[in-house]
């Protein structure tokens, strides 16, 4: 059962009381809240998630409370815990689903050790993975919306999450907050992408999130191997290059950019020098979605020994 | 006069990447990212310790090089610089 086939006063019932229980790609989710603003929006962007069954245990017990302020007595503040902590200090009420979906991102990255956990957005095409690391302010929540909008299956917008054994990436799609001037951008090439409530005033600026496709949610147990990895910069009025990356380069980033490549020792070295010795990797640089889109297909439309 | 050798070269994963090598250090969990050049030193140092001056001969006969009075100043930052990484140790000339 999907949490959008719930009423919308069952769905209340569940976030106020034992949890509303989802499964996020491998992860199962328990989130609590009694913030009728928050209920109204998870409503909206979650109703694509399938319900836990009953049997099934939660790897994360997040919830969003109110919370008072001694110092800022009239504000209307909420606080993000997860397991009972408090990563963040409390924010204004209107930041709520912004802080939860990060929320529950830094408990992936702070908790996940089993998987290696690559700073990469990930999409499917042609039965593999397209890889996208990049740093923070790169552009790649944004171009991942343009993706999985023309018929890219969404992985992350912001964890490839890969098993280091067998080398399969597992889908984890969840809420990527566009930030500032990408939200008009992707409204503007998008109006059929559904974009949750625009939060101003956070650490990031304003964000708005978009929903992941339900057809991405609905395949989020197919695991993939990755084919080709694009570091991406999105540079204004640039030309496009898709140019090849020497391997040696795609390890540095890749390792450097990996929430547990150190942690996992000489598993995560095994893992990326494999990845990278079977993956075409490439830099991107771009400016308009039309040119990337139709580069990045070209790119993914090559049978495997013509890359 | 100072010798030179690894610290457990036989425990390092070396991975060729068309001339550029990364290296694995399982006992610091760090990754290494090194030229052809740093990579010969670590061999070197790998067979037998070696003094800086030495090790400066063996390099010049490997890739041929020209007498240069600023090689072995370059050599001596590189071997300090992976001392510092733990990958190289100082050890006694009786050693």
């Amino acid at each position: 059962m999907r949490a959008g086939q719930l009423s919308r006063d069952a769905f209340r019932v569940l976030l106020t009381g034992s949890g509303l229980r989802v499964k996020t790609g491998p992860f199962n989710l328990s989130i609590r809240t009694r913030l009728p603003q928050l209920i109204d929006q998870l409503y909206r962007m979650y109703a694509h998630y399938s319900l836990m069954g009953e049997a099934e245990i939660a790897e994360f017990h997040v919830r969003v409370i109110s919370r008072c302020s001694i110092r800022r007595p009239f504000a209307r503040l909420i606080q993000f815990e997860v397991d009972g902590r408090s990563p963040f200090p409390p924010v204004p009420a209107e930041q709520a689903l912004a802080t939860l979906e990060w929320g529950i991102n830094l408990a992936i990255a702070m908790r996940i050790n089993h998987l290696l956990l690559f700073h990469s957005a990930a999409v499917e095409r042609n039965g593999h993975v397209l890889l996208l690391p990049a740093w923070p302010g790169s552009g790649k929540t944004t171009l991942c919306t343009a993706l999985i909008h023309r018929g890219y299956r969404l992985f992350s917008d912001e964890f490839g999450l890969m098993d280091p054994q067998s080398g399969a990436f597992f889908p984890l799609p969840r809420l990527m907050p566009l930030k500032n001037r990408s939200i008009e951008v992707i409204r503007d090439y998008l109006p059929e992408a559904v974009l949750g409530p625009e939060i101003p005033g956070t650490l990031k600026g304003t964000v708005a999130h978009v929903r992941p496709p339900q057809e991405s949610i609905r395949r989020t147990d197919e695991t993939a191997q990755s084919r080709w990895i694009v570091f991406p910069k999105w540079s204004t009025g640039a030309a496009l290059q898709l140019e090849p990356l020497p391997r040696s380069e795609a390890f540095l980033l890749l390792a450097s950019n990996a929430f547990n490549y150190e942690l996992l020792g000489e598993t995560a070295f095994n893992a990326v020098t494999h990845l990278v010795r079977n993956c075409e990797c490439r830099k991107l640089v771009y400016s308009d979605f039309d040119s990337v889109l139709a580069a990045l297909d070209a790119l993914t439309d090559m049978p495997a020994d013509m890359n | 006069m100072d010798h030179w050798q690894v610290h457990g070269f036989s425990s390092l994963r070396i991975e060729n990447w068309d001339g550029e090598f990364t290296v694995f250090q399982p006992e610091s969990g760090k990754t290494h990212f090194l030229n052809e050049m740093g990579l010969q030193v670590l061999i070197m140092l790998g067979q037998s310790p070696v003094t800086l001056e030495g090790l400066c001969q063996k390099l010049s006969e490997y890739f041929t090089l020209l007498p240069d009075t600023q090689f072995p100043e370059q050599i001596a930052r590189t071997l300090q610089r992976f001392e510092a990484l733990g990958l190289i140790v100082r050890v006694k000339e009786s050693a």
